[in-house]
Protein backbone atom coordinates (compact mmCIF):
# COMPACT_ATOMS: atom_id res chain seq x y z
CA UNK A 1 0.00 0.00 0.00
CA UNK A 2 0.87 3.34 -1.11
CA UNK A 3 2.28 5.61 1.91
CA UNK A 4 1.27 9.44 1.88
CA UNK A 5 2.81 11.77 3.52
CA UNK A 6 1.59 15.62 3.67
CA UNK A 7 3.67 16.81 0.36
CA UNK A 8 2.15 13.76 -1.61
CA UNK A 9 -1.62 14.02 -0.14
CA UNK A 10 -3.03 16.24 -2.63
CA UNK A 11 -1.62 14.88 -5.76
CA UNK A 12 -2.38 10.87 -4.07
CA UNK A 13 -5.50 11.78 -2.76
CA UNK A 14 -7.34 14.77 -3.77
CA UNK A 15 -5.91 15.11 -7.66
CA UNK A 16 -6.91 11.23 -8.52
CA UNK A 17 -9.05 10.21 -10.86
CA UNK A 18 -10.08 7.10 -8.48
CA UNK A 19 -11.45 6.19 -5.59
CA UNK A 20 -9.62 6.52 -2.91
CA UNK A 21 -9.49 4.97 1.26
CA UNK A 22 -7.40 6.58 3.26
CA UNK A 23 -6.16 4.81 6.31
CA UNK A 24 -4.98 6.90 9.13
CA UNK A 25 -2.72 4.76 11.54
CA UNK A 26 0.27 4.66 14.19
CA UNK A 27 2.39 2.26 14.45
CA UNK A 28 2.02 0.97 17.91
CA UNK A 29 -2.07 1.14 17.42
CA UNK A 30 -3.20 -2.27 17.57
CA UNK A 31 -6.59 -2.22 15.89
CA UNK A 32 -4.88 -0.90 13.19
CA UNK A 33 -2.67 -4.03 12.45
CA UNK A 34 -5.69 -5.59 12.03
CA UNK A 35 -7.20 -4.18 9.81
CA UNK A 36 -3.73 -3.89 7.48
CA UNK A 37 -4.75 -7.56 5.76
CA UNK A 38 -8.34 -6.00 5.50
CA UNK A 39 -7.02 -3.28 3.10
CA UNK A 40 -4.71 -5.07 1.43
CA UNK A 41 -7.32 -7.69 0.17
CA UNK A 42 -9.78 -4.27 -0.41
CA UNK A 43 -6.98 -3.15 -2.80
CA UNK A 44 -7.15 -5.99 -4.70
CA UNK A 45 -10.39 -7.06 -4.76
CA UNK A 46 -11.85 -2.95 -5.77
CA UNK A 47 -11.47 -0.62 -8.46
CA UNK A 48 -10.28 2.02 -6.05
CA UNK A 49 -6.76 3.11 -4.89
CA UNK A 50 -5.74 2.39 -1.16
CA UNK A 51 -3.24 4.58 0.85
CA UNK A 52 -1.66 5.02 4.49
CA UNK A 53 -1.36 8.18 6.39
CA UNK A 54 1.34 8.03 9.06
CA UNK A 55 -0.53 9.95 11.91
CA UNK A 56 3.02 10.38 14.20
CA UNK A 57 4.86 11.41 10.91
CA UNK A 58 2.00 13.82 9.54
CA UNK A 59 0.18 14.90 12.31
CA UNK A 60 -1.32 18.20 11.10
CA UNK A 61 -2.56 16.32 8.04
CA UNK A 62 -4.21 14.38 10.83
CA UNK A 63 -5.18 17.18 12.74
CA UNK A 64 -6.46 19.22 9.36
CA UNK A 65 -8.90 15.89 8.92
CA UNK A 66 -10.24 15.87 12.62
CA UNK A 67 -8.93 12.27 13.34
CA UNK A 68 -8.56 11.24 16.73
CA UNK A 69 -9.57 7.47 17.44
CA UNK A 70 -7.14 5.30 15.09
CA UNK A 71 -7.21 3.59 12.75
CA UNK A 72 -9.78 6.00 11.31
CA UNK A 73 -10.72 5.28 7.49
CA UNK A 74 -11.93 8.00 4.99
CA UNK A 75 -12.78 7.72 1.44
CA UNK A 76 -12.04 10.25 -1.28
CA UNK A 77 -13.68 10.73 -4.39
CA UNK A 78 -12.73 13.77 -6.81
CA UNK A 79 -11.16 15.48 -4.23
CA UNK A 80 -13.85 15.35 -1.55
CA UNK A 81 -14.45 13.38 1.76
CA UNK A 82 -17.24 11.16 1.36
CA UNK A 83 -17.40 8.91 4.35
CA UNK A 84 -15.74 7.97 7.26
CA UNK A 85 -14.97 4.72 9.38
CA UNK A 86 -13.66 4.67 12.75
CA UNK A 87 -11.87 1.72 14.21
CA UNK A 88 -10.98 -1.69 13.34
CA UNK A 89 -14.71 -2.64 12.11
CA UNK A 90 -15.50 -6.26 9.61
CA UNK A 91 -14.52 -6.30 6.02
CA UNK A 92 -18.56 -6.46 5.02
CA UNK A 93 -19.04 -2.78 7.16
CA UNK A 94 -16.02 -1.39 4.88
CA UNK A 95 -17.29 -3.22 1.35
CA UNK A 96 -20.84 -1.77 1.78
CA UNK A 97 -19.58 1.84 2.40
CA UNK A 98 -16.81 2.17 -0.54
CA UNK A 99 -20.17 0.10 -2.73
CA UNK A 100 -21.99 3.30 -2.23
CA UNK A 101 -19.09 5.34 -3.53
CA UNK A 102 -17.86 3.18 -6.98
CA UNK B 1 12.08 -2.45 35.47
CA UNK B 2 11.99 -1.57 31.93
CA UNK B 3 8.77 0.58 31.18
CA UNK B 4 7.61 -2.32 28.89
CA UNK B 5 7.86 -5.23 31.31
CA UNK B 6 5.67 -2.63 33.84
CA UNK B 7 2.94 -2.13 31.18
CA UNK B 8 2.85 -5.45 30.59
CA UNK B 9 2.48 -6.51 34.44
CA UNK B 10 0.14 -3.21 34.68
CA UNK B 11 -2.05 -4.36 31.63
CA UNK B 12 -1.88 -8.45 33.57
CA UNK B 13 -3.64 -6.94 36.82
CA UNK B 14 -6.06 -4.32 35.28
CA UNK B 15 -7.04 -6.69 33.05
CA UNK B 16 -8.02 -9.23 35.92
CA UNK B 17 -9.08 -6.57 38.12
CA UNK B 18 -11.66 -5.21 35.83
CA UNK B 19 -12.60 -8.98 34.61
CA UNK B 20 -11.08 -8.08 30.83
CA UNK B 21 -9.34 -10.33 28.13
CA UNK B 22 -6.83 -9.77 25.93
CA UNK B 23 -7.36 -10.19 22.56
CA UNK B 24 -7.17 -13.32 20.69
CA UNK B 25 -4.45 -12.79 18.72
CA UNK B 26 -1.68 -11.44 21.31
CA UNK B 27 0.84 -9.64 19.32
CA UNK B 28 -2.30 -7.10 19.27
CA UNK B 29 -1.88 -6.76 22.75
CA UNK B 30 1.80 -6.52 22.70
CA UNK B 31 1.71 -3.73 19.68
CA UNK B 32 -0.39 -1.87 22.67
CA UNK B 33 1.59 -2.22 25.23
CA UNK B 34 5.19 -1.26 23.19
CA UNK B 35 3.19 2.24 22.41
CA UNK B 36 2.04 2.78 26.07
CA UNK B 37 5.54 2.10 27.09
CA UNK B 38 6.77 4.25 24.36
CA UNK B 39 5.02 7.29 25.55
CA UNK B 40 5.60 6.58 29.40
CA UNK B 41 9.44 6.91 28.40
CA UNK B 42 8.86 9.87 26.29
CA UNK B 43 5.94 11.94 27.97
CA UNK B 44 6.15 10.51 31.88
CA UNK B 45 2.69 8.71 31.29
CA UNK B 46 1.22 5.51 29.50
CA UNK B 47 -0.90 7.61 27.29
CA UNK B 48 -3.37 5.72 24.33
CA UNK B 49 -1.43 5.10 21.68
CA UNK B 50 -4.76 4.31 19.27
CA UNK B 51 -5.74 8.16 19.12
CA UNK B 52 -4.15 11.01 17.34
CA UNK B 53 -3.45 14.27 19.56
CA UNK B 54 -2.88 17.93 19.04
CA UNK B 55 -0.27 17.95 21.17
CA UNK B 56 0.67 14.46 23.10
CA UNK B 57 2.26 16.95 26.02
CA UNK B 58 -0.99 18.54 26.71
CA UNK B 59 -2.95 15.35 26.70
CA UNK B 60 -0.46 13.75 29.36
CA UNK B 61 -1.22 16.42 31.75
CA UNK B 62 -5.02 16.40 30.70
CA UNK B 63 -4.48 12.63 31.86
CA UNK B 64 -8.26 11.94 30.17
CA UNK B 65 -6.23 9.39 27.45
CA UNK B 66 -3.74 8.13 29.95
CA UNK B 67 -4.15 4.04 30.14
CA UNK B 68 -6.77 3.16 32.04
CA UNK B 69 -8.08 5.93 30.00
CA UNK B 70 -11.74 7.29 31.44
CA UNK B 71 -14.11 5.26 29.00
CA UNK B 72 -12.25 2.35 30.40
CA UNK B 73 -12.38 3.40 33.86
CA UNK B 74 -16.00 4.31 33.77
CA UNK B 75 -17.56 1.90 30.78
CA UNK B 76 -14.79 -0.83 29.87
CA UNK B 77 -15.12 0.37 26.69
CA UNK B 78 -10.72 0.40 25.33
CA UNK B 79 -11.00 1.40 21.56
CA UNK B 80 -7.34 0.27 21.66
CA UNK B 81 -8.59 -3.19 21.89
CA UNK B 82 -6.25 -4.03 24.96
CA UNK B 83 -8.94 -4.59 27.57
CA UNK B 84 -11.78 -6.86 25.94
CA UNK B 85 -14.91 -7.67 27.69
CA UNK B 86 -15.28 -11.23 27.82
CA UNK B 87 -18.19 -11.47 24.72
CA UNK B 88 -16.50 -9.21 21.95
CA UNK B 89 -16.19 -10.62 18.95
CA UNK B 90 -12.07 -10.89 18.84
CA UNK B 91 -11.93 -11.94 22.62
CA UNK B 92 -9.18 -14.70 23.60
CA UNK B 93 -9.42 -16.65 26.75
CA UNK B 94 -7.01 -15.01 28.93
CA UNK B 95 -5.65 -11.90 31.09
CA UNK B 96 -2.35 -13.07 31.03
CA UNK B 97 0.70 -12.75 29.13
CA UNK B 98 3.27 -14.98 29.70
CA UNK B 99 3.02 -19.13 29.59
Amino acid sequence: MLHIDELTFENEVLQSEKLVLVDFWAPWCGPCRMIGPILEEIAKEFNLKVVQVNTDENPNLATFYGIRSIPTLMLFKKGQRVDTVIGAVPKSILIHTINKYL
Amino acid sequence: MSSFDAMKKFAQSYAKMSQTVFCEDLSITLTVIEGLARHKDEYGAPLCPCRHYQSKKTEVMAAYWNCPCVPMRERKECHCMLFLQPDNEFAGQTCTLDP
